[in-house]
């Protein structure tokens, strides 16, 4: 079975679409992690194709589903954090050999395909659909969202695994080569030789702050609410292995990576894998956990005129990825209690917060916002999962935030402030990602 | 004469991720002979501190890594050294703010004590 990037029209990309036509008819139940890494060990037992099939396990378990009922599965094969596997490096063979192979050694340490999984977790007899939803969490989820509404599976799971090598971030792979082809440097975090990942969104950060007359100091707040959010995720990266506070003199003395854009404004590349198992509003009813139900999704495809966004773009796709969630959802901005958007680079969570026109904000009031009481216990919660910022590179905290607010399963870090109904979450970029709509009830 | 260590932490002091060479032993024993010690690292201030107090070391200051400056101009030494395990963000830094530079097996030796 070969398995195919999801195609087009399962996307919901442009306004004017309407309410989904499978609004409250999909439903996420389990949930599963794997433990986090700052880099993989060498170990076959700590692999990240390990990990992927611990997490799988965890979300099955989760659910209370047999896995004989899983009849499908979706993932994103990329599994980089920016650390490619050197090329004439020896791959090591005790660990390939570990686990049932695929034709490509490194499936399962550093690229991730369907087959290996199904190789490897021998229960999952009954997956007659797989499909990638390549690029992150979000992908995945409304690929698998929208397989589940249009009855291409009844039970899904979904996975996004990360790897993370020895070595620095982005410093491998073509970053080591002696030449690259056309602008390809140019780009953001493209090699060693171009600029830093976060330079462009430095870059219409210090416009935005230009326009609206904000400070880059004004983040302060959010950035310490974030990873004070991540320490309460006992899944994430600095709760397991560093908790500590980031303090707004922590963030305030942080050297610049791409100034505006500081160290802590950048997330950290780590190991981990994480799963959610889909399934009908029907079946959802007869398993363990309380079915959240996805009342929409949306993606977003900006374009840019040029090698980087301007502020004026940026701002025009979240406005418009904004409207398409909502209409979608058949809901308005004042239905939501609370928002998970996407905040690696931390210095755009401002941008998806203002498209969402989240408590009426409008553009350029959310650094404002950040000054008020933005925590879990207050009215307006800003990124109650705390994101990448509060638990390492992963962009799949926000869904799982989501899901477990609503199932009243998110522990200290259960919102107290609001009634926890309707949330959103997605991302990565503010000019491109996918996005959805979680709610408590169908409708 | 006065001395001035600033040691980085991941890669340099045992209980740096990854651990280092140095012990924080050695930092003790360091500061107990009067040199002034201090930590410069890209991890949070406030986690540097944390480190130092739950080892009951204590340190002169604790700054991130652009700061080494502002350390030499606040503190008065005859010979400043950064002990760190990276070129570009300890060595370059070092030696940019005036620093002398050690890497942590060279710092083992305590080679500011000869």
């Amino acid at each position: 079975m070969a398995t195919e990037n999801a195609p087009a029209s399962m996307y919901r990309t442009t306004e004017g679409l309407g309410v989904w036509e499978h609004k409250g008819k999909v439903a996420a139940v389990g949930v599963g992690h794997s433990p986090t890494t700052r880099r993989w060990d060498g170990t076959a037992e700590n692999t990240m194709g390990a990990n992927s099939i611990f997490a799988l396990r965890q979300a099955i378990a989760d659910a209370g589903v047999d896995p004989s009922q899983i009849d499908g599965l979706v993932l994103d094969p990329v599994t980089t954090t920016g650390a490619h596997w050197p090329e004439g490096d020896p791959i090591p063979m005790d660990v390939v050999n570990a686990y049932n192979q695929t034709d490509d050694p490194l499936d399962g340490i550093a690229k991730l395909s369907a087959e290996w999984i199904l190789k490897n977790m021998p229960e999952l007899s009954n997956v007659k659909f797989t499909m990638y939803g390549p690029g992150c969490m979000s992908h995945a989820i409304v690929v698998a969202a929208q397989a589940v509404g249009e009855g291409r599976t009844h039970t899904c799971l979904v996975l996004k695994s990360w790897h993370n090598l020895e070595g620095r971030y982005n410093q491998a792979g073509i970053s080591a080569s002696e030449s690259v082809p056309g602008s390809f440097a140019m780009a953001p975090g493209r090699t060693l030789w171009g600029a830093p990942g976060s330079y462009g969104t430095a870059l219409q950060f210090a416009e935005y702050c230009r326009k609206y007359g904000k400070s880059h100091d004004m983040m302060a707040p959010f950035m310490s609410n974030s990873r004070r959010n991540g320490l309460l995720f006992p899944e994430g990266y600095w709760a397991q292995h560093r908790p500590e506070h980031l303090t707004e003199e922590d963030y305030l003395n942080a050297r610049w990576i791409a100034k505006p854009a500081n160290l802590f404004d950048n997330d950290i590349p780590i190991m981990v894998s994480g799963a959610y198992l889909f399934t009908t509003a029907e079946r959802a009813k007869d398993m363990k956990q309380k079915p959240v139900y996805i009342i929409n999704h949306a993606s977003s495809r900006g374009t840019q005129r040029s090698i980087l966004p301007t502020l004026d773009e940026v701002e025009a796709e979240t406005a418009s990825t904004g409207r398409k969630i909502y209409e979608g959802a058949g809901i308005t901005a004042a239905d939501l209690s609370f928002e998970n958007m996407y905040d690696g680079f931390a210095l755009f969570h401002q941008f998806h917060l203002e498209g969402l026109r989240y408590r009426g904000m409008q553009n350029g009031d959310a650094l404002d916002f950040y000054q008020k009481d933005i925590s879990i216990e207050g009215p307006d919660p800003v990124l109650p999962s705390g994101g990448n910022i509060g638990s390492g590179r992963s962009r799949f905290w926000m869904h799982t935030d989501c899901i477990q607010q609503i199932q009243g399963r998110a522990g200290a870090r259960t919102i107290t402030g609001v009634k926890p109904e309707i949330g959103v979450s997605g991302g990565p970029m503010p000019m491109g990602g996918n996005f959805t709509v979680w709610s408590a009830t169908p409708d | 004469m006065a001395i001035l260590i600033s040691f980085d932490i991941d890669g340099t002091l045992e209980v740096g991720d990854p651990p280092g060479v140095l012990t924080m032993e050695l930092v003790r024993k360091t500061q107990e002979a009067g040199i002034i010690v201090g930590s410069c690292s890209d991890r949070p201030i406030s986690g540097q501190r944390a480190i130092w107090e739950k080892h009951g070391i204590a340190y002169d200051f604790a700054v991130s890594k652009h700061q080494l400056s502002d350390v030499k101009a606040k503190f008065e030494a005859d010979v400043y050294y950064h002990i760190g395990d990276r070129e570009d963000l300890d060595k370059q830094y070092a030696l940019a703010a005036g620093f002398e530079f050690f890497w942590p097996d060279e710092a083992v030796s305590e080679p500011w004590l000869k």
